[in-house]
């Protein structure tokens, strides 16, 4: 009987069972305690999640007990933190204590208990955004409008004991910007801003951190209207300030990039030297084409004529002088420079850069001697290291009628540059110049000057001076005369002394440098009357032969009766500056400067030939 | 007592390291006030608190920066937090545990408090200076962050002995030091018992760094401003 009974209940005990599960009833999911917080070190509140509620009213209930504490208390108030929740006031929180919190979830089916919950409430402080932010625009007199915005601390942090320290953040935008605009504002409750657009709507918000915590959330947002007369006055000033600015240095540039180069020749004046003209009329005249083509096609880089540039002045005695005279039909030309070798006489390039309105060029301005011969200046470092072969030519009165130009050489290598140079060639008026300094400061070209003369081969000829003769014109020597090749020689290089340095120089001009490198001299007239020591004497005229060699220093030139008057090219020379006197009579030959990239004839211009051209022209 | 500018007689080299750390500016490591080698300088009691509070700000900030990253390295789901309650030495102190009690202490007894928990902090920083260096795979980090600790505990206890000695000359010293049991040994324990007891260390000091900082700040607004920060 009994069995009966028990087998009946059983089956329908297990069928209502079955009935709950379903229709989907359940213990209710673990529920999960997500964060505690306190608004001001003083109370705090727990907020849970609740799990799977088993589709049944799910109770919770909130335990916790206390750092050293054995004692397990339940959540004092479960409502003024809103649903889910459990606030602890001040006579139930203890700070740098730590609490362990556990909920709680029943319901009919069963119950499920969360994690422990650790929390110190010292260190999970977010206080309440700030109150009472008001904004308004201050126009205080003499100075700019600004935007003026104030706030208060929330309400229940102690700050005046110093339980809290807040700190404060504002954040304001105009109404339709997409970024805003945070700025830190310490402890202090108010913040002006100075850089408003007039016209504008903007939004402020601030916020605040106590010293250890976390920050709070955005406080109410407050808008402003900017009325329009907020001018940015200082910003309107400054732009067309710096547009002004602008415009004044793109003026600026523009101008020193047109007129660069004649800026740097007012500043610096290209040093005078030899110049090759252009066009060689000679040989038009003589119907030497073969000499004008190659003067025309000179365009190779001297690669080839590596011996070309002077180094030396040839001293040529009066054995040589007919050697020389034969070898003296030859012009200079322009643009085609050769080698010239006085090769029986001595290793010898060519000082082949040669020109008339170079060589006065830098004579009429003895104050840059010194500096030639001393400064080591970008330009005038090579020539002042080859300032010992300065070399002067005879006065005007040299003559170049024979054929047979001289070549000399400059001075050895700056690197090998023997330290001694002649003091009376330093003081006389005139000052001597590496003319491939002046070709290239004619040229504007520093830089390439520097190259050239770092190149052992290249001596530039050095301008000459003309010394006032009474009709002769010495040159005076070094007794040595630098070898061309050897770059480690440190031959004292050829120097030519004024034949009277008391008085004013004359100039001449390197008229052409021969074939086998002799020089053409012609006499330049000057535009002071002390030009003309000898009268007036025809431009064509030249003086090129040696007649004797004085104090093995001196060179004395006549000129040469049997010398055909070479029609040297009449082609001046533009770029020497103004301080460059020259004699609207003097052809200028040619001038070269050493142009490692364009290596070619210059019919015009500055005239300035590569001394490579130039020797060339020779062969 | 209370607002005035008391001249300091820096008679020791004590006095003016102190007060070469402890200056107006906000900055830890600023110009001192007094140069050192001056013999008369005249401190105010405004400029010893406020130093006294930026030290013990940097302190705790130092503490709980270093707890955190302890804890990310070395203590990651290992319920480290457990054995950590009730594991700090200085609970014998009797500190007062929210503003009512602490604004209820008078300005003596709660700067005494401050001193013996600075004191008792001063042999094991050393001794988790030492462990931190020799523990495996340590972290740079922690280990500068110990020992500026450590230095920066010594300056603000001498700070506040000297506030103390000038300001409360009366204040007698507080007998209440509290022993640290130490580290367990490297062959007793095994490595996460090491580690737990690092733990605890890092978060007692958080908590004690934190707690004399409030304390410090409840006092310079209460003495200083008249409460009235």
């Amino acid at each position: 009987m009994k069995h009966q009974v028990a087998s009946t209940l059983i089956p329908i005990l297990l069928l209502f069972l079955s009935i709950d599960l379903l229709r989907g009833q359940s213990p209710p999911g673990k529920p999960e305690i997500t964060k505690c917080r306190s608004n001001e070190k003083e109370t705090f509140s727990c907020w849970w999640k609740p799990g799977l509620d088993g589709g049944l009213p799910t109770n919770y209930t909130l335990t916790y007990h206390k750092e050293g504490d054995s004692v397990i208390s339940e959540c004092p108030d479960y409502k003024t933190s809103g649903p889910n929740s459990c606030y602890f006031n001040k006579k139930h929180t203890s700070i740098w204590t730590v609490y362990v919190i556990t909920v709680n979830a029943t319901n009919q089916m069963g119950s499920s208990v969360s994690n422990p919950h650790y929390v110190d409430v010292a260190y999970v402080v977010e206080p309440e955004p700030p109150m009472n932010l008001t904004l308004k625009i201050k126009h205080p007199e003499d100075q700019k409008p600004y935007l003026w915005i104030k706030w208060s601390s929330p309400s229940l942090i102690d700050i005046s004991s110093g339980w809290l320290t807040l700190q404060y953040e504002i954040r304001l935008k105009p109404e339709k910007a997409a970024e805003w605009e945070t700025h830190f504002a310490g402890q202090q409750t108010q913040f002006k801003i100075f850089s408003l657009y007039p016209g504008e709507k903007y939004l402020v918000q601030v916020r605040c951190k106590p010293d250890h915590g976390f920050w709070s959330k955005w406080g109410p947002e407050n808008s402003i209207q900017i009325p329009n007369d907020v001018t940015n006055t200082d910003t309107t000033v400054w732009i067309f300030v710096a547009v002004l600015s602008v415009v004044v240095c793109l003026i600026m540039v523009w101008a020193v990039a047109l007129k660069g180069y004649s800026m740097m020749t007012c500043i610096f004046p290209p040093v005078p030297g030899p110049k090759i003209k252009g066009f060689d009329t000679h040989l038009l005249e003589k119907g030497k084409s073969e000499e004008l083509l190659s003067a025309l096609g000179c365009q190779d880089f001297p690669s080839d004529c590596e011996d070309l540039l002077v180094e030396l002045l040839e001293v040529v005695d009066s054995e040589n002088q007919q050697l020389m005279s034969a070898n003296s039909k030859e012009h200079l030309d322009q643009g085609v420079t050769k080698s010239k070798h006085l090769a029986p006489h001595r290793d010898s390039g060519l000082g082949s850069c040669d020109s008339s309105s170079l060589l006065s060029e830098k004579y009429k301005e003895p104050q840059e001697n010194p500096s030639a011969s001393h400064t080591p200046e970008g330009i005038k470092k090579p020539e002042s290291s080859e300032t010992n072969g300065t070399h002067a030519w005879g006065s005007q009165n040299m003559g170049l009628g024979s054929q047979t130009p001289y070549s000399y050489a400059s001075g050895p290598p700056s690197s090998t540059r023997p330290s001694s140079q002649l003091p009376s060639l330093q003081d006389a008026t005139a000052s001597y110049h590496n003319i491939a300094d002046v070709c290239k400061l004619a040229m504007g070209t520093p830089g390439m000057l520097a190259t050239s003369l770092d190149n052992t081969e290249h001596r530039a000829l050095q301008p000459l001076e003309t010394a006032e003769t009474g009709g002769e014109k010495k040159a005076a020597e070094q007794s040595e005369v630098e070898s061309f090749h050897s770059e480690t020689d440190p031959d004292p290089p050829l120097q030519l002394v004024p034949f009277i340095s008391a008085k004013p120089l004359d100039y001449v001009a390197i008229h052409k440098i021969s074939k086998d490198g002799a020089l053409s001299l012609l006499p330049k007239r000057d535009n002071s009357d002390q030009t003309e020591k000898s009268g007036a004497l025809p431009p064509s005229q030249e003086y090129t032969k040696v007649s004797r060699v004085i104090d093995d220093r001196i060179l004395v030139f006549v000129q040469d009766p049997g010398a055909p008057n070479p029609a040297s090219s009449e082609e001046l020379v533009e770029e020497p500056p103004p301080s460059l006197q020259e004699n609207q009579g003097e052809k200028d030959v040619a001038s070269y400067t050493r142009v490692p990239s364009s290596f070619g004839l210059q019919l015009a211009g500055s005239e300035y030939l590569d001394p490579m051209c130039l020797k060339r022209s020779f062969q | 007592m209370d607002n005035k500018a008391l001249s300091l007689k820096a008679g020791s080299f004590l006095l003016l390291q102190l007060l070469s750390n402890l200056l107006l500016c906000r900055s830890v490591d600023s110009l001192p006030i007094c140069p050192s080698g001056a013999v008369n300088c005249e401190v105010s009691l405004r400029d010893l608190f406020d130093r006294a509070v930026v030290l013990s700000h940097y302190i705790h900030n130092l503490s709980s920066e270093m707890f955190r990253e302890f804890e990310q390295q070395y203590a990651q789901g290992k319920g480290f937090i457990t054995r950590a309650i009730n594991s700090c030495h200085t609970s014998s102190i009797p500190t007062p545990a929210n503003k009512e009690q602490a604004q209820s202490i008078h300005h003596e007894a709660l700067l005494s408090l401050v001193l013996g928990v600075l004191r008792s902090w001063n042999v094991p920083l050393y001794h988790l200076v030492t462990e931190v260096r020799g523990m495996q795979g340590s972290q740079g980090d922690i280990l500068s962050k110990a020992v500026e600790i450590e230095e920066r505990n010594k300056q603000l206890l001498e700070g506040m002995e000297k506030i103390v000695g000038e300001v409360f000359p009366g204040v007698k010293e507080n007998e209440i030091l509290s022993v640290w049991p130490g580290f367990p040994s490297p062959q007793a324990a095994d490595e996460d018992s090491r580690l737990s007891a690092f733990y605890n260390l890092l978060h007692c000091l958080r908590r004690d760094s934190h707690k004399v900082d409030s304390y410090l700040k409840l006092l310079k607004c209460r003495i200083i401003y008249d409460n009235n920060c």
